[in-house]
């Protein structure tokens, strides 16, 4: 068989992603016709760069999810075919129709004779799942530290705010290769700081229900015990781990094991980012709570924590809404910059930033097994910063 | 005159400007003509959104990106600005054509010193040289009489107070001696006595200058002492142009008329001579209804006539180029009386509710915030020795205007701050100590407060039944879910909103209707003593009446004691029973209303009382203007905390003033003053506000 001429490698790739654009249409054209009724997110699709972040994104997000399911693949992204080394894009698989494979290496193989086409879809599920979830747990951080800090002021601000300093002025590489460090991780820093953090979402969770419930005991205590109940599994299952330092419940208890690697992918990118939240948090809490309606509530007696997270908190989720979807758009560098210098994940994952630190050895050779995930890093990157764009003047419009 | 032009300076024809959003256009200022003769000065009335400030950006050709002149044309000393090209109107603009803003600290620029700002204005319009422009200054801010002129030119303007600041902005609009002035509120931001002063400057240098002036405001008080000519808007339309006399006189527009009788002038009062609101709402730009646009709310409203097509401007035969949008003006029999609202008995006041003794209220500044503690502290007295008392049912009016401490009362009064010193009796019950979390909720759901700022007030992100919800289920009312919303209902009742409003978002909600909310969430536990702090200051006029009367008839009902917080005089007199006037902390007078506002007055109340524009032609009023600025709080003056501005210190011999603070003296039946001056002086005090016999 000849390989496949350029014209015919971006044909055959855009049919390999039918499912996602049948998705993507759907999703505009359904958001299109109700946009009005759809707040702030109806308000995006009046924005050009907006949609175009937007579709950039859930362009990312669908491929993400079909390529889960083996949606969109053509190879098993870990199988090497010896004789696809490093050949260049459009490649034909030899013996392809006898064992049923796709025929083509679409984008070439990489240095281990691996789909570079199939890596990178599989990468994108990677990072898809791993960065919003990071980034919100490192808003979960922020929040529960800078609303505090804000609304009271004096010490406590003082105090965290130097804290928070103090992580920003930590040299950044220097901690993920300390966290990753064999040494390290046996003392279990790495697993006691995971424990640490993770258990902000469930202090947040209690907190949030409480103080907005406390008034009708008979709603709030089931409410509760079934929410931190599930939280608390969800969250000891995270942290502990047969045979590490971190080993609370017995195995058969522990709903799923998130690799050691992940973990760490996790604290740092909580530990990395919780500053600058707590930071916006800390000064959208300054500026709310001067206003009426929290005098209101001060003067009918409620508590602190129901000012802060009832009457301040939502009314910063403009500025934080857009800074979500920056901060998830440095995740995925970060994650990126993770993978490239090999921690966290493990070698052979297909996330980009370890498939671009592999085709770097080879990249005045061969440039595709570099370039598929960088260009797919790139645009996901670009359509996260497109879409905090349009977020932030629509929601400034009126 | 800089060149040899002599018709009006600005001429304004059939002006449309609209307003272009995504979804529609909305036209914000339509068939709009209005004229302005050199050194006239005219004023532009109306409520929020009636269009007069998108007037005065038409002038300045300032629309931004969304805005477009649809029709009708603005001429300056006869050119036609929509046809000037961006480099003439440059030229125009702060030479010929000035603009005063309401916020005088937006207005100037924070990085750079006063004395640059000004300098600029000459050096740019006229190439003048860096010395003529020092010497234009200087004299500039002497006229605007400023103390130390070259301290203030080489100060920035955070140095400055907001007094000082306005009268930097008039000083620079000055500083090109331009034709036309355009004052959009240019005292809206400021306390009432230095309004009071920053106006009279603004009426001498215009008469200096021979310059015409547009005066822009909702205060028809204020238009009535600095005009010549005035119009009335309404929902984007003129709707009644003409002479201040003619106007205010024979009025020939159903709303200037409507507006007029919802203002409390003297002579109103509550329970005899009620206010008459205005029904209905400001019609939304883009939900206006055909034909008159004030159709809906009118009295005289005719169905098939006033409801039909647009309606233009008649001329008032008889009067000098007055003018009315009303197609039934010549058959509404203008001076019939009034029909009375209904009339009340006047509340017997009840037992003692609320009394405080002695109240003290410090508060210890570090000198330096970054160290803390360490450095030497200062003491700002907030409330010095705060007594007085209230009962059931009763209205007790707290007048000052900023600084003067009437905010940090209601605080402590509320618990979120503890006092010094002193006592604060609730039902005899010590209050004065225990913060808001120590309270019961009884106590907690007895002491409500409303807030000044309606856009404020509510929470953004919670729908008006919930917000009302969260107060009943704080104060342990109702025992489920549904026992509270119905009770939410009867509260909405209560405030006179539709039930449907329980599940909008506050910013569905005009600012009288967020108000409404607020006295509603404010009643939800029954509250006995409510704090009203300016809880219509913020309002428009028409709305204002409406709130106001709500409140009072809440009142009624409830028994509930009101202290009403304002800077405003009109309307204090209408509705409180007794007045407590502050300053800097101190009382320095207290009495029943009719105490207060005749004389013997204290200085400070005379000038407050001298402050306030009424706006009533027949109303004649002793002129006291005064000098300076309210003195900060953090450095107040040795002695009596009024004497740097007061007029009667020199009455007192051998400087007391200076040395001490003066005794509380009761000088007739609970009427008490904090002053210096002799029985004699106080005797011979002139009432400040006199009606002319009609």
């Amino acid at each position: 068989m000849d390989p496949l001429s350029w014209g015919e490698i971006i044909l055959r790739v855009l049919a390999q992603f039918t499912p996602v654009w049948i998705s993507l249409v759907l999703l505009f054209v359904v958001s299109m016709l109700f946009k009005r009724r759809l707040g702030l997110y109806g308000k995006l699709f009046d924005s050009v760069i907006g949609m175009i972040g937007f579709a950039l994104v859930m362009f990312w997000v669908f491929t993400g999810i079909y390529g889960a399911f083996d949606l969109i693949v053509t190879h098993d992204p870990l199988s090497q075919i010896s004789a696809m080394k490093n050949k260049p894009p459009g490649t034909p698989v030899p013996g392809a129709a006898e064992e049923g494979l796709y025929p083509y290496y679409l984008f070439g193989g990489d240095n281990l004779a691996r789909d570079v086409f199939s890596r990178m879809i599989k990468g994108s599920w990677v990072v898809v799942q791993i960065a919003p979830l990071a980034t919100l747990f490192a808003f979960m951080v922020g929040i529960t530290l800078g609303l505090p800090a804000g609304y009271f002021g004096g010490r406590l601000d003082t105090f965290l705010s130097f804290l928070a300093n103090l992580i920003l002025a930590f040299p950044v590489i220097l901690l993920f290769y300390l966290l990753v460090t064999p040494e390290i991780v046996a003392t279990g820093i790495p697993n006691y700081m995971a424990t640490f953090l993770f258990i902000f979402p469930i202090v947040f969770a209690a907190v949030l229900l409480n103080s907005r419930y406390h008034t009708r005991p008979r709603l709030r205590t089931p409410l509760l015990i079934g929410v931190l109940g599930v939280l608390g599994w969800l969250y000891l299952s995270l942290i502990s781990e047969v045979g590490s330092k971190v080993h609370v419940i017995p195995g058969f208890a522990d709903l799923f094991d998130v690799p050691s690697g992940i973990l760490v992918v996790f604290v740092s990118v909580v530990f990395v980012n919780s500053p600058t939240v707590f930071r916006i948090v800390r000064g959208l809490a300054m500026d709310i709570k001067t206003r009426d309606y929290v005098a209101a509530a001060q003067t009918r007696g409620e508590g602190t924590w129901y000012i802060m997270l009832w009457e301040i908190l939502p009314n910063a989720r403009g500025p934080l809404i857009v800074d979500f979807c920056l901060r998830i758009g440095y995740t995925t560098i970060l994650l990126g910059t993770l993978g490239f210098f090999g921690l966290g994940l493990p070698p052979e994952s297909p996330d980009w930033g370890t498939t671009i630190n592999d085709g770097r050895r080879l990249l005045q050779i061969y440039l595709h097994p570099a370039i598929v995930p960088a260009l797919s890093l790139l645009s996901l990157v670009l359509g996260l910063n497109l879409l905090a764009d349009g977020l932030r003047e629509e929601s400034l419009k009126d | 005159m800089k060149d040899g032009y002599s018709g009006p300076i600005l001429e304004i024809d059939k002006l449309s400007i609209s307003f272009f959003t995504r979804l529609r256009e909305i036209p914000a200022v339509m068939d709009f003509s209005v004229a302005v003769q050199p050194g006239e000065a005219v004023g532009l009335v109306g409520e929020s959104g009636c269009g007069k400030s998108t007037v005065a950006l038409g002038v300045m050709q300032d629309l931004g990106k969304n805005g477009r002149i649809v029709g009708g044309s603005i001429k300056f000393k006869g050119r036609d600005l929509s046809t000037l090209s961006a480099e003439e109107l440059r030229d125009i603009r702060g030479s010929e054509i000035a603009m005063i803003y309401q916020e005088p600290m937006a207005s100037l620029n924070p990085a750079m010193k006063i004395g640059k700002q000004l300098m600029e204005v000459p050096i740019i319009h006229r190439r003048a040289s860096e010395k003529e422009a020092f010497e234009r200054a200087l004299q500039v801010v002497t006229d605007v009489k400023l103390p130390d002129p070259k301290r203030i030119l080489n100060s920035y303007p955070h140095q400055l107070s907001g007094g000082q600041q306005q009268r930097i902005v008039i000083a620079m609009a000055l500083m090109a001696e331009p034709s036309l002035l355009i004052l959009d509120e240019p005292t809206t931001a400021l306390d009432v006595t230095v309004e009071a002063a920053v106006v009279e400057l603004v009426k001498e240098l215009g008469k200096k200058y021979g310059t015409s002036m547009l005066f822009i405001s909702h205060n028809l008080g204020l238009v009535l002492e600095t005009c010549d000519r005035l119009c009335v808007m309404y929902s984007g339309e003129a709707v009644e142009r003409g002479s201040i006399t003619d106007v205010f006189d024979e009025m020939q527009h159903p709303y200037t008329q409507a507006l007029f009788r919802s203002i409390p002038l003297p002579g109103a009062d509550k329970n005899s001579r009620p206010l008459v609101a205005i029904p209905g709402n400001f019609p939304l730009p883009h939900e206006r209804p055909p034909g008159c646009n004030f159709g809906p709310r009118c009295d005289y409203f005719e169905q098939g006539r006033c409801d039909k097509g647009n309606i233009a401007m008649f001329d008032v035969p008889g009067n000098d180029r007055h003018a009315t949008r009303c197609l039934k003006f010549q058959e509404i029999d203008w001076n019939a009386p009034i029909s009375v609202g209904k009339q009340t008995e006047k509340a017997k006041p009840g037992q003692v509710v609320l009394k405080m003794d002695n109240l003290k209220k410090y508060y210890e500044v570090a000198a330096n915030a970054l160290f803390g503690k360490s450095g030497e502290t200062k003491v700002v007295k907030a409330n010095e020795t705060l007594s007085f008392e209230a009962r059931e049912s009763e209205t007790l009016a707290i007048v000052g205007e900023s600084g003067c401490g009437k905010s940090t009362f209601a605080k402590v009064l509320m618990g979120l701050e503890t006092a010094t010193d002193g006592q604060i009796l609730l039902d005899n019950k010590n209050i004065e100590g225990t913060p808001i979390e120590a309270r019961d909720t009884k106590t907690i759901a007895d002491v409500q407060m409303v807030f000044q700022n309606p856009f404020d007030t509510l929470n953004p992100s919670m729908t008006v039944g919930r917000q009302i919800m969260r107060a009943l289920e704080i104060f342990g009312i109702g025992d489920s879910e549904a026992e509270r919303r119905e009770r939410m209902l009867k509260l909405l009742d209560l405030v006179k909103l539709p039930r449907a409003f329980a599940d909008r978002m506050p910013r569905q909600l005009s600012g009288g209707q967020k108000q409404r909310v607020g006295i509603a969430r404010a009643f939800a536990g029954d509250a006995r003593i409510v704090v009203a702090d300016e809880p219509v200051s913020a309002l428009d006029v028409s709305v204002q009446a409406a709130v106001t009367d709500l409140l009072m008839e809440i009142q009624r009902e409830h028994k509930t004691t009101l202290l009403f917080i304002s800077h405003d005089l009109s309307i204090v007199r209408y509705l409180s029973d007794r007045v407590m006037v502050m300053y800097l902390g101190h009382v320095v007078e207290l009495g029943t209303t009719e105490q207060v506002f005749a004389p013997p007055y204290h200085p400070y109340t005379e000038a407050l009382l001298s402050a306030v524009p009424i706006a009533d032609t027949k109303v004649v009023k002793q002129h006291i203007v005064l000098e300076g600025d309210i003195p900060s709080a953090m450095n107040p003056p040795p002695g009596c905390p009024f004497q740097t501005r007061c007029r009667w210190k020199s009455k007192v011999p051998g400087g007391l003033c200076e040395k001490e603070v003066p005794p509380q003296r009761t000088m007739a039946d609970g009427h008490q003053i904090k002053c210096h001056l002799s029985e004699a002086e106080f005797a011979n005090m002139e009432p400040v506000i006199k009606v002319a016999a009609e």
